[in-house]
């Protein structure tokens, strides 16, 4: 039984955390593991919504969320925060975005800040799991299909249904 | 059937990908707005209930708490954590603490431990030391307290909530550098070494707690670990017994990237919102009796002026 460290205090997350971390097989240990996560972090700050590996993915993905949880608890007058946002994103313009731009947008969120999909993978190809990262509220289009139109669902069925009878009983008054 | 329906997708595709850009667009927006009402319905409501809030009185949890009772807090470990468990021992430990005074000590502070000793003479034994290390969690916290008797360093691990324990005194509060102290195993005995019959020192109310900033001296190696790897600020002397290859080793194990491991921190700790959750179930029970504590403590220093005429 340990104890919990208290020197550190964070928010917690709106994501499944693992219980433990992943390796992602790297020739230069845990430095080069964070340098990995780091260039993954960086492009799904720059780039909005990125394709990769799933297992790459879901591990950025905790320090993506944590890094925006502590720019919106101690903005950007905080020296450590600073330091993180300098060490976790590689080109330094997006250090800028990260307090200009999401800080604002997810000072209101309640749910988490970036959402993760499964993608489908090649075949043949790399036998690894793909995934779709994306911060949420970006400028893509939704990747999830947008069913509302569809014919078959029940309430289209039964609107489709309330109309045809609306129809039949206006029916005479039209004829007349 | 299938074929005209594939035409008629085929058709409507590029129109529905338009048709969903520009619906997603005016969503985001929409979305945005009404992420903006609802913040403003946050903050608009939030003073109402807050105006009352004298009348419900929500128990104030001080930011210290974590430091004071840490114990209270669980396991960070996933697979070790069971709530029901964890409530439990709370409510144990709650009534632990209304047996027996264990007063709000650190690292570096020292105390007096009266336990029941089946082999002492009065059948219990009191020992003062230096608290070098705390660890576990819940009812299994413990702490080591080590002094220097008769020329043998002597440490002894108590269990804080250990029914022998008959009463913990805190001779001297503070804390120093260092999370624990187990180099004063390898320093001079004068750095562990405290008087048996030591006063206690006691601080004013309501004043933060000191750190003591003093630089303890090691003895020359063989030593019990490597200090010089782990970058210790209460030690005075450590370059004087180091090697080149001993300070290439050292810098050969540091980790400083581990600082931006933001996900090891939180594996590591237990999440403001659940902390308060915690200390919001036990914050009255602790709170009357730190009062109590307070109380007594006045009583037992007013001492009756003796008749001398």
């Amino acid at each position: 039984m340990n104890q919990a460290d208290v020197t550190k205090l964070m928010s917690q997350l709106r994501i499944a955390v693992r219980p433990n971390k992943r390796n992602l097989k790297n020739a230069d240990g845990p430095e080069g593991r964070l340098l990995k996560l780091r260039k993954t972090v960086t492009a799904l700050v720059k780039h909005e919504r990125i394709e990769l590996f799933y297992n790459r993915a879901d591990e950025a993905r905790g320090y993506a969320e944590l890094l925006i949880s502590n720019a919106i608890r101690h903005g950007d007058r905080h020296k450590a925060t600073m330091e993180l946002a300098d060490y976790w994103l590689l080109e330094k313009q997006l250090v800028h975005k990260l307090f200009r731009v999401l800080v604002p947008r997810y000072e209101n969120y309640s749910v988490s800040y970036t959402r993760m999909y499964k993608a489908p993978r090649d075949y043949p190809g790399i036998y690894y799991r793909q995934s779709v990262l994306e911060l949420r509220g970006n400028p893509y289009p939704s990747l999830l299909t947008d069913h509302s139109q569809n014919r078959s669902l029940l309430h289209n069925v039964l609107l489709d249904e309330a109309r045809k009878e609306f129809r039949r009983q206006k029916l005479p008054e039209l004829v007349i | 059937m299938n074929l005209s329906t594939r035409v008629m997708l085929n058709r409507l595709a590029p129109q529905c990908a338009y048709k969903r850009i520009v619906t997603f667009s005016t969503k985001t927006a929409e979305h945005a707005v009404e992420n903006q009402e609802e913040s403003k319905k946050g903050v608009a409501p939030a003073p109402t209930p807050s105006s009352p809030a004298p009348v419900t009185r929500k128990p104030i949890i001080p930011a210290n708490y974590r430091f004071v009772y840490p114990e209270f807090l669980p396991d960070p470990k996933v697979e070790w954590r069971n709530p029901i468990r964890e409530k439990l021992e709370r409510l144990d430990m709650l009534e632990r603490r209304k047996q027996i005074d264990l007063p709000e000590f650190y690292v570096g502070s020292v105390l007096a431990v009266t336990s029941s000793d089946p082999h002492a003479a009065g059948k219990t034994s009191r020992f003062v030391g230096i608290c070098i290390n705390r660890d576990r969690c819940g009812l299994r916290a413990r702490f080591v307290l080590r002094n220097v008797i008769d020329h043998q360093g002597m440490e002894v691990v108590y269990e804080l909530y250990d029914p022998t324990i008959q009463k913990v005194e805190v001779l001297r509060l503070e804390k120093r550098l260092d999370d624990s102290l187990f180099y004063l195993r390898d320093a001079l005995p004068e750095y562990s070494t405290f008087d048996e019959n030591m006063e206690a020192e006691p601080l004013e109310e309501g004043a933060s707690v000191p750190v003591n900033d003093i630089k303890v001296v090691l003895r020359p190696r063989p030593w019990l670990e490597r200090w010089e790897r782990q970058n210790l600020r209460g030690v005075a002397n450590i370059d004087e017994y180091l090697k080149d290859k001993h300070r290439l080793s050292a810098a050969k194990v540091q980790k400083p990237w581990e600082k931006y491991d933001m996900m090891k921190d939180y594996r590591s700790s237990i999440p403001e919102e659940e902390q308060t959750e915690i200390f919001a179930e036990v914050h009255t029970d602790l709170h009357t009796l730190e009062l109590q504590r307070k109380r007594n403590k006045r009583k037992r220093t007013f001492v009756k002026p003796k008749q001398l005429a």
